[in-house]
């Protein structure tokens, strides 16, 4: 197949809400204060939004169609809106395409969620409903049994997750040791409690467009695999190293070890980012999360265009980091992969 | 101000041609059926329609395990086991629980599927699978 040529888009604005880890507000007043964020930091209005790609998922929301809630807090109101759901990064990828296909000239997206609606894990019914529900699956057990075998070559790993989760948890503000990390409750094995990043309710947005801007995206790829465990080898996220060919080549990086100021990897879990930095080809040196990652509040749906928001908040602030890849990944042990390459112009 | 609200809607999910077949030979004969797919020589367990690696139609049935090998393991709160386990024959690994044992597991270890008394064309007429030992390791 070969690379399309697609001009750099700019990411004109970006905005947020939270991560909070109970969130008194509505869904609509949520979504409405990042939105209104996004749109104040690209200095413009509803008006000057051709289009709406909002991400949501009926399960988290307790709502079919649970855009719905949002049409008129994203100004979808008489506008072209689309709804993905899946990971808001997937919808800023799916806007990144509205644009490069001169369908718009500017395109809102905004992503959403609220798991303190309902505190149980509703994942189990986001599984294949006649082989992994009836027996307890869930994203949760879909991770231990990637971490477990991630482990059985790295007799270190336990040890060195437990440290990568204290450190992105102090990063975020909440300083943690690893000694807490190890002795937290077991929620998977070998994972506990303290290496999952805590769920927390928000909001995201942001502004993309194909007028110039301070952060350009240069490239997005997104790849899905087997759904079921079972039918993948969970050693590697073999879906991100296909959406990041794909970014690579629209984005023209060869090096991908020597490419990135900082990388903005949309880990749930430490054992996550050794499969995000093989699958990625980013180097050893590369610095990983620098403010926590999802360590400062995860919001299931939102978690990938947040790391895009941190990203292009990264380059705004010191633009000779010159290049950060954000990411996003949704479903059970990384079935769903996308990853956005972001450059200060 | 919050509103409370629950939602229990039934569903009937149709497990279609290929899974009902490997859903009937757990309930009537105790038999975990894959399905080869000609196009890249998986064997797949479970059976279905469809080659998840090439997404090619499968062929007919054929009969894997019950013994097979341990891929993985998790230990959930709620004090329950998931594993992939790769059944001898099939290229892929079945999800499901581990039964029995002390609770140490290896991987590579040997297992065999212990069926239920009561079947009802379920992924959990299989009860769990145990250490061809007898015991968790």
């Amino acid at each position: 197949m070969s690379t399309p040529d697609l001009a750099p888009l700019g990411v004109a604005g970006v905005g947020r809400s939270g991560p909070r880890i109970s969130d008194p507000r509505s869904i609509p007043e949520i979504v409405l204060e990042a939105v209104e964020s996004a749109l104040a930091d690209a200095t413009c209005g509803y008006d000057d939004v051709d289009a709406v790609v909002t991400a949501s998922v009926d399960l988290f929301d307790g709502l079919t169609a649970s855009n719905i809630a949002v049409t008129e807090v994203v100004g979808a109101v008489m506008r072209p809106e689309t709804r993905i759901a899946g990971d808001g990064l997937l919808a800023a990828i799916h806007a990144a395409c509205q644009l490069w296909a001169g369908a718009y000239e500017t395109v809102l997206v905004v992503a959403h969620s609220k798991p303190s609606m309902a505190p149980a894990d509703l994942t189990p019914w986001a599984m294949d409903p006649i082989h992994l529900q009836p027996l307890g699956a869930s994203f949760t057990a879909c991770a231990g049994l990637q971490a477990r075998v991630l482990t059985l070559d790295d007799p270190d790993a336990e040890g060195r997750w437990a440290e990568r989760a204290a450190r992105l948890s102090t990063l975020a503000g909440r300083p943690t040791s690893p000694a807490e990390v190890s002795a937290s409750s077991v929620v998977a094995s070998p994972l506990r409690e303290r290496m999952r990043a805590p769920l927390a309710d928000g909001a995201y947005a942001a502004v993309l467009s194909r007028g110039e801007a301070s952060v350009l995206l240069r490239g997005a790829g997104h790849d899905l695999c087997a759904h079921s465990p079972g039918d993948r080898d969970l050693r590697h996220w073999d879906g991100l190293t296909r959406a990041a060919g794909r970014a690579y080549a629209v984005a023209g990086i060869d090096d991908p070890a020597d490419a990135f100021g900082c990388v903005e990897p949309a880990c749930l879990y430490p054992h996550e980012e050794d499969l995000f930095t093989a699958a990625t080809g980013t180097g050893p040196d590369t610095p990983v999360s620098p403010t926590g990652g999802l360590f400062g509040g995860a919001v299931p749906v939102g978690a990938g265009l947040s790391r895009l928001v941190e990203a292009t908040r990264a380059l705004r602030a010191e633009p000779s980091l010159r290049r950060v890849l954000a990411h996003g990944t949704w479903g059970p042990a990384g079935q769903g992969q996308a990853l956005t390459i972001l450059e200060a112009a | 101000m919050i509103r409370t609200e629950s939602i229990h809607i039934p569903f009937t999910y149709a497990a279609g041609g290929t899974s009902s077949i490997f859903l009937a030979a757990l309930r009537d004969e105790a038999r975990i059926l894959a399905t080869p797919c000609p196009a890249c020589d998986t064997v797949i367990c479970p059976a279905r329609s469809s080659c998840p690696a090439c997404g090619g139609p499968t062929a007919t049935p054929v009969d894997v395990g019950p013994a097979g090998t341990l891929v993985s393991w998790t230990e959930l709160a709620d004090g329950t086991t998931l594993a992939l386990v790769r059944l001898d024959g099939a290229d892929t690994s079945l999800v499901h629980r581990l039964a029995g044992g002390d609770g140490t597991w290896v991987a590579g270890q040997r297992l065999r599927a212990r069926f239920g008394e009561s079947r009802t064309g379920a992924i959990t007429d299989i009860v769990g699978f145990e250490s061809e030992n007898g015991a968790g390791r």
